[in-house]
């Protein structure tokens, strides 16, 4: 460890950053009171900063809905997403990065070029084509497109120019296949890249509002924020209830990004560092 | 880079096995990227030269276009767009970048306290953090007019959202917090990751603690850097559900983004020749600004 | 080695998870797909969807109903799915471009008939429009007939319930305020000018915030519109709903008297405040009256309002208010499949006709039926005191000019035009350009 001096600079410095936190804190904080208020207590003009009388009663009426089942699909799908998209992204970023052959500086661009492209752009024929396959309101509508989404290969790209090409000549010279090559060779060395880009995916599938709301119509196919978003009446905003479905999205995500933190932080690292 | 000299039957024949062994391994990401992405795209880019609606589809060639142009709304979701974008990326890859340099050094629990705080709202969920920030918006009862009119700072309430002058700051702050915390926990790795005898080394000689920064840490954290620059200036270009869940565009179209406007003439006027065309024009918007980045700052990197 | 098979097991179980949650998707979109097989109305799957009318957006009613349905019916099933103004008509854009639409679809005649209607997306009703139909529903109103029938003939919409938006009072700060003199209990009518003299006295009464006009879009825009229509008795379109005329000199002349109020410090406007917003303010107290009344609002609202919420008709300069109408009811989209129209034809008749079954739905709406045959639906019950303030109101029911093409675009405009003319720009110019708007989006909207 080295030491640290404590400098003017530092103690202004920290004292901006405890005010930050609480500016990023206290909508998760707003939102796990919110969930046990009453209406009343929510609605109230001088804002009550604890829950005076905590309730159960959101709850209550948030699993008279299918939230769940809400819950269970957007895990399953951001899950399904993850896989597919680690697998598919790290054998074609590896054969971008590591080899050399026709098309590949044109292929490399053109998905450059996509990446750039909001996926909100493509809707229309999207739907179009999930009517051809017979997929709209089934949990591949949304899967799919996030899958082809090239991000993860741009990622993955980088991740695999880490690989020192001496490994693979020599595993190639003893005599080991491609797929060896990438399975015993490459795969340990951008593991950490996949660590990352699974949690992208993760969390950008699960936040992907838009793609779910046009691609899912039936109660029991909501995603979990999707189904939040449903819950605002037109006349009427229960607050409440919606904190409880917000609390129900936030808590298991939000535990599963602390008990993972270190994973995923040293796998963030290794990969973008080394560009 | 072949083409410098001529292949010999030999090399030939190792491209040839190399392109076929690497398209194998491209197979699988080629068959999701063509599917869902080419083919609709280019979908996309055909309709658009079509007056194509519910009812209709009738080759129009470029009246989209040409629409588009004279289309006063376009044109102020264009540049909104573009203030969101120049305001939110400079701001989030600086802040989180401070941020980052001030908690990289700190202990171990205390660094990673600070992190997951500016983490917390990536997680969170979009649409429930906005739903909190709509009710601290609030005119009547939101928490930002009840603190600074408590503290006297203001006489009368603010209509934060309702006022074309704050609406669109509201909603680039709200961006930027859902925006800093890939950056910030990248930013930490990346800095922790700078060759410490580098520094030391600087400093025995008598470098400033700019200097160090400047001259050793900075290239060092350059395709970090880049690679935030890429995906926040994406993400920005994309700023949709916040308008939906809190202006709608309104009030009068000071918050209306491109993305927006395409969702609204396609989804609620079904326009979706137009859309499509305004599709376009953003994704190539978008490329020129990725291309920028790339070119920029991917110099520096060589 | 290790790693070989760690990564080796994670491929698999990606296999395994993409076989089995494709055989979910592929049980998932035969449900969805087209039963062309399914001939008569033998186990024929009809869906239907709804947009929050009262107690038809919660799904244990709902179930109730379709329950009842299927005593009578018992080889047709039922899926319901509930929408929400804020993300529903982006859901059935969707879902009509995916060819999932639903069979059965409530909403009013703006939705139904104007525009997926118009779309040529719906099913023509005319078989269940009889005589006698037509007849019962004439006597209520005319304007339901009309509305519900698209300009080429066509019924698109087979309409169960009705109600009149009003606005309401917060009646104890009124008698503080002493403002109650304004107002005639009788008739809950009063005059522009009472309604002036109202707001100052709750100004001069320490009343921070009287009304406001919520202009942040989405719904509720029927509240605004009636407000500043009525002020000098405007007309909103024209009696052939081809043009917009809220640029008339009375139309001008209300929308310039709200600035007028707003700048004078008697009435609030909000473009970051939407109807439900608004609904809540008021809820809470905070605000004296609300412009997005209606008999469904008040029940849901009950439990909340510790006060009386006081149920008035829009102010109008002659005293007699025009008041905006909603007529809700059902449609069927056309999915190409006779059997599911005819089961879906069957299950609207069911909720709409049927002797016991029809005055119940009407009454799961909180609004009022449009058959004159079913009187007064709520006799007897605990609500029908309450029902009966609101059904005096019906008789103000106005013009319904919603079907007017390019309504979507129209109402786009509308919020933009109230936006910019509490911004301090000049009524007259605003309005020009909405009407101007909203014209070019009728003309494309009829043009073919």
């Amino acid at each position: 460890m080295k030491k640290i001096k404590i400098t003017p600079y530092k103690v202004v410095a920290v004292a901006i950053l405890a005010i930050l936190a609480f500016l990023f804190l206290f909508p998760l904080y707003w939102i796990l009171t919110g969930s046990v208020k009453t209406a009343a207590d929510i609605n109230d003009a001088v804002p009550q900063w604890f829950p005076m009388s905590p309730t159960l009663d959101n709850y209550e009426r948030l699993f008279d809905n299918p939230a769940l089942l809400w819950l269970f699909n957007s895990v399953a799908m951001a899950v399904v997403s993850m896989i597919l998209t680690c697998v598919t992204a790290s054998m074609a970023g590896y054969a971008l990065a590591k080899k050399r052959f026709i098309g590949r500086t044109l292929l490399f661009s053109i998905f450059i070029c996509a990446m750039a492209l909001p996926k909100q752009v493509i809707l229309i024929p999207l739907l179009r084509e999930m009517a051809f396959l017979h997929l709209h309101d089934t949990m591949w509508a949304v899967i799919l497109p996030t899958v082809g989404w090239p991000f993860g290969v741009f990622l993955m790209k980088q991740f695999s120019e880490n690989i020192p090409g001496e490994l693979l000549e020599a595993a190639r010279i003893d005599g080991a296949g491609e797929a060896r090559t990438f399975t015993e060779i490459a795969l340990p060395i951008i593991k950490p890249g996949i660590g990352a880009l699974a949690i992208f995916t993760f969390i950008n599938c699960w936040n992907d509002y838009f793609l779910q709301l046009i691609m899912l119509n039936s109660r029991t196919k909501l995603t979990i924020s999707l189904g939040i978003a449903k819950l605002q009446a037109e006349m009427s905003t229960d607050f409440g209830l919606i904190m409880a479905g917000a609390a129900l999205a936030a808590v298991p995500i939000i535990t599963i990004f602390l008990l993972f933190q270190k994973y995923f932080t040293r796998g963030i690292t290794m990969g973008a560092v080394k560009g | 880079m072949n083409k410098r000299m001529k292949p010999t039957g030999m090399q030939k024949a190792l491209i040839r096995r190399e392109t076929i062994s690497a398209y194998l391994f491209l197979l699988p990401a080629l068959i999701f990227f063509v599917g869902f992405v080419i083919v609709p795209m280019v979908m996309c880019l055909v309709t658009s030269f079509f007056n194509y609606s519910m009812t209709e589809f009738a080759f129009v060639g470029f009246s989209n276009y040409v629409e588009m142009f004279q289309d006063e709304i376009f044109i102020r979701a264009l540049l909104n767009t573009i203030l969101i974008v120049v305001v939110a990326v400079p701001v989030v890859t600086v802040f989180s970048l401070w941020v980052s340099s001030v908690i990289y050094k700190m202990n171990g629990a205390v660094c990673s306290f600070f992190r997951c705080i500016f983490y917390l709202p990536v997680v969170t969920g979009t649409v429930a953090v906005t739903v909190v920030w709509k009710w601290m918006f609030n005119r009547y009862t939101g928490l930002f007019n009840y603190v600074l009119g408590e503290t006297g700072i203001i006489d009368s309430d603010i209509s934060w959202l309702g006022d074309e002058r704050t609406a669109i700051w509201c909603i680039i702050l709200i961006l930027l917090t859902t925006s800093v915390g890939q950056p910030v926990v990248l930013y930490v790795s990346a800095l922790g990751n700078v060759d410490e005898s580098l520094i030391e080394a600087a400093q025995v000689d008598g470098a400033t603690s700019r200097q160090v920064f400047w001259k050793i840490k900075w290239p060092q954290i350059m395709p970090t850097t880049l690679y935030i620059l890429v995906i926040t200036t994406i993400n920005s270009f994309q700023c949709y559900a916040l308008i939906q869940l809190l202006t709608s565009g309104g009030p009068n179209h000071s918050t209306e983004t491109i993305m927006y406007y395409i969702y609204y003439q396609a989804f609620r006027l079904y326009r979706y020749g137009y859309g499509n065309a305004m599709g376009v024009i953003l994704a190539i918007i978008i490329a020129v600004f990725s291309a920028i980045q790339f070119k920029v700052a991917g110099r520096k990197n060589d | 080695m290790k790693n070989w098979k760690k990564w080796m097991s994670l491929l698999l179980c990606a296999g395994m998870m993409t076989g089995l949650s494709a055989c979910g998707g592929d049980g998932g979109s035969e449900n969805t797909a087209e039963g062309n097989d399914s001939g008569g109305s033998e186990g024929t799957e009809i869906t239907l969807w709804t947009y929050p009318i009262g107690s038809w957006g919660d799904s244990a009613t709902v179930d109730g109903i379709v329950a009842a349905f299927n005593e009578q019916y018992p080889d047709i099933s039922v899926s319901v799915e509930f929408l929400d103004y804020t993300s529903g008509d982006d859901q059935v854009t969707a879902a009509i471009e995916a060819g999932t639409a639903p069979d059965i679809i409530m909403e009013g005649p703006e939705r139904l008939v104007t525009t997926w209607g118009a779309a040529g997306r719906m099913v023509d009703l005319s078989d269940l429009w009889d005589e006698g139909t037509i007849s019962d529903i004439s006597a209520v109103s005319e304007a339901v007939v009309n509305a519900c029938r698209s300009s080429d003939g066509a019924y698109y919409e087979y309409p169960l319930c009705m109600n009149a938006h009003c606005m309401a009072i917060n009646y104890e700060v009124f008698e503080e305020a002493g403002a109650l003199q304004y107002i005639d209990e009788e008739t809950r009518t009063w005059t522009t000018e009472d309604f002036g003299n109202a707001l100052q006295a709750l100004k001069d009464a320490g009343v921070e915030t009287t009304g406001i006009v919520y202009c942040g879009g989405q719904g509720g825009d029927q509240g605004t519109r009636a407000l500043a229509r009525n002020l000098y008795s405007a007309e909103f379109t024209n009696a052939d709903h081809t043009e917009w005329t809220m640029n008339s000199e009375a139309g001008i002349r209300g929308l310039q008297q709200l600035v007028d109020w707003e700048q004078a410090g008697l009435l609030s406007h909000d473009a970051g405040l939407q109807a439900a917003d608004e609904l809540q303010l008021f809820a809470n107290g905070t605000v004296a009256m609300s412009f997005a009344w209606n008999a469904s609002n008040e029940s849901n609202y009950a439990e909340q309002i510790d006060f009386t919420a006081y149920a008035m008709t829009f102010p109008s300069d002659d005293g007699v208010p025009e008041l905006d109408g909603g007529i809700y009811g059902f449609g069927i989209f056309d999915n190409g499949d006779e059997a599911k129209i005819d089961a879906a034809k069957q299950f609207i008749q069911f909720v709409c006709d049927d002797e016991t079954q029809g005055p119940q739905s009407v009454i799961a709406s909180g609004f009022f039926p449009v058959r004159s045959s079913f009187g007064n639906v709520y006799e007897g019950s605990d609500q029908e005191e309450r029902m009966t303030v609101f059904n005096s109101m019906m008789p103000y029911l106005g013009d319904y000019y919603n079907v007017t093409p390019g309504w979507a675009d129209q109402r786009t405009a509308w919020w933009n035009m109230l936006q910019n003319i509490f911004n301090g720009n000049d009524v007259t110019e605003s309005v020009n350009a909405y009407v101007e708007t909203s014209s070019a989006a009728t003309q494309a909207a009829s043009g073919n």
